[in-house]
């Protein structure tokens, strides 16, 4: 199909999930109910990501960090909000609300021990089976935070490949939908948390989340965040992003999302040739609101005068030794 | 009129060219085409402003200084590297503004106003102090600076009366603003409306409690998102964390005390 002018088909499989283009949001930077308060026109019914990820939910409210919680640094920004959310049973009672969604919600869930994953998988499933004719958004999917602190260990659960298969194989219990992992690149090597995850029964893995790192108030040379660290994401972790993609990808067979710095069209596609089925936004997202269909539509320009009919086309080609018949989902 | 600025009207992301430049020092008073912003906007909201040349990823948080029908103006301080670029920027030049954003003071049941404002966070009480004139409400301004350099902001100004002090007294009274008030004779019903840094703000609250007076105060914060989303503007208030860019900037004062 090269060098015809057909319109490109964006459209990307996620195990279960069928999505119109390749680009959701990353969890915690876009929130549809917020912005479409605050902006004029109908966010909802043209809603420009493929997939809605709102931010992390845990069982119960957490007030975050201390302030000051971001700050922009070279290329990039810092954040050390910690998980604020108003916890599960607000989250339950606002999700009415996206109803009228035409896009599959994928629910973010985090927590603090293992248990607290399970807890909230399993009363969100209790929460869509009893529903009756109240009206839910499509959730086909979850996807776990194991980047959260375990307060038994004060590590991240996804630093620890064994810790991070046993919450996989327990939240696997208490569902049958699409799990994904988001994996925390704070480890020595990424890979073997994948595998791990991937083995306990992950349907997909995530990243990456962001780099730990931190700043500095210049004028007392102490740490400028109220949280003294926070997660480095922004154009500066793509490099490194596309990295882990790459060697996930080549690693493990369940589909990837990738994610880390993407803030144009050119970006989703290092990321699709770098083996990730599907991408996500973030920071990009604080550029402005129109930055998600600015996205897509790049995309969609630079596909076609490339001449590339589907993302099946550039899939893994960043890949050593890798044939597009290898990613079977 | 008399809406809640809670809802007022919705944001919209226009560019917005730059049609003059005032500058006080290092201060720059920027006023931008942009009627569609100019009337969505109430006093106390803010725009996103992205930093022109592609070197910085965040919009730039800027409390709306005045409107015209035509016109936004912004009064920006040159704090940082990426303000800094802001605050030279020439006529001509187009900027991507998104806004208003955020909850402006309430006016409702205003009938006097006390306007208290330091450095920079002078900014958005000129909006406040237009509305509140074309309303018949009686003002009076206090406005402290650092020295007399941060005090040629008051050249961005026009509200009579306005009092200033500075705190190396080199222009009017030497002091803080709210020292300064002490000096004022200040009708007893009014509203007290301020912005400024942290301090000025818990020392005018615990003022207005000691006084027996209501009042609101408008906060700055870092941002990302600047729309809700991020959580990264929080402020520590009497009741919480609290979002600078959804639940504010505009906060009750008896929240900000201590």
């Amino acid at each position: 199909m090269r060098g015809t002018s057909s319109t490109p088909d964006l459209a990307v499989r996620l195990g279960p999930l069928r999505l119109r283009h390749p680009v959701m949001n990353a969890s915690g930077t876009f929130d549809l109910l917020e912005a479409e308060a605050r902006y004029e026109g109908d966010l909802v019914a043209s809603f420009p990501f493929a997939a809605y990820v709102p931010k992390t939910v845990t069982l119960e409210p957490r007030a975050g960090n201390p302030p000051p919680r971001v700050t922009e640094t070279a290329a990039g920004m810092i954040n050390s909000v910690g998980l604020a959310n108003k916890g599960l049973d607000h989250y339950l009672g606002e999700l009415p609300r996206l109803a009228r969604l035409q896009t599959p919600v994928i629910v973010n869930v985090g927590g603090s021990r293992p248990q607290d994953y399970v807890t909230v998988v399993r009363r969100i499933e209790e929460h869509l089976a009893g529903a009756g004719a109240t009206p839910l958004p499509d959730i086909p999917a979850y996807e776990l935070n194991v980047s959260c602190p375990n307060v038994a260990t004060g590590l991240a659960i996804g630093a620890d490949a064994r810790a991070t298969a046993e919450l996989v194989g327990a939240v696997r219990q208490v569902t049958e939908r699409f799990v994904v992992v988001k994996l925390t690149p704070n480890v020595t090597d990424i890979v073997v948390v994948a595998r791990a995850a991937a083995d306990a029964g992950a349907d997909g893995l995530s990243l990456v989340n962001t780099f730990k790192a931190m700043v500095l108030d210049g004028q007392t040379l102490k740490p400028f965040l109220g949280g003294r660290t926070g997660g480095l994401c922004g154009p500066a972790i793509k490099p490194i992003a596309l990295r882990m993609v790459a060697e996930v990808a080549s690693a493990v067979a369940v589909p990837v999302i990738g994610m880390g710095g993407i803030v144009s069209g050119h970006d989703v596609l290092e990321f699709v040739a770098c083996g990730a089925a599907a991408v996500a936004i973030g920071a990009a997202n604080f550029t402005g609101i129109a930055a998600p269909s600015r996205i897509v539509g790049e995309l969609r320009a630079e596909m076609e005068s490339r001449g590339f009919a589907g993302l099946s086309e550039v899939r893994g080609s960043a890949l050593p030794g890798v044939a597009r018949s290898d990613f079977a989902d | 009129m008399d809406a809640d600025p809670a809802l007022s009207e919705r944001a919209v992301e226009r560019a917005c060219r730059i049609v003059e430049v005032r500058r006080f020092g290092p201060y720059a008073l920027l006023s931008m085409a942009a009627p569609d912003l100019a009337r969505r906007a109430v006093p106390g909201q803010f725009v996103m402003v992205a930093v022109p040349g592609g070197s910085f990823l965040l919009r730039r948080p800027i409390s709306v200084h005045s409107v015209t029908s035509e016109r936004v103006r912004l009064l920006v301080e040159p704090r940082g590297s990426g303000t800094a670029v802001l605050a030279a920027l020439p006529v001509g030049e187009t900027l991507s503004v998104a806004g208003p954003l955020g909850r402006g003071f309430p006016l409702a049941d205003v009938t006097a106003g006390l306007l208290v404002g330091g450095g920079i966070g002078t900014a958005p009480l000129q909006f406040l102090a237009d509305e509140l004139r074309g309303r018949g409400v009686p003002l009076l301004a206090a406005f402290g600076f650092r020295d007399a350099a941060q005090a040629r902001l008051a050249g961005a100004f026009d509200i009579e009366p306005l009092w200033v002090a500075t705190e190396d007294g080199s222009i009017g009274r030497r002091g803080t603003a709210v020292a300064l008030l002490d000096a004022l004779e200040i009708p007893a019903q009014a509203t007290v409306f301020a912005c400024g840094p942290t301090p000025m703000v818990a020392a005018l609250a615990a003022w207005a409690t000691r006084r027996g007076s209501s009042g609101f105060a408008s906060l700055e914060a870092h941002m990302a998102c600047g729309s809700g989303a991020c959580h990264g503007c929080v402020i520590p208030t009497s009741v919480g964390y609290k979002r600078v860019c959804s639940d504010g900037p505009v906060f009750p004062l008896g929240e900000l005390e201590g």
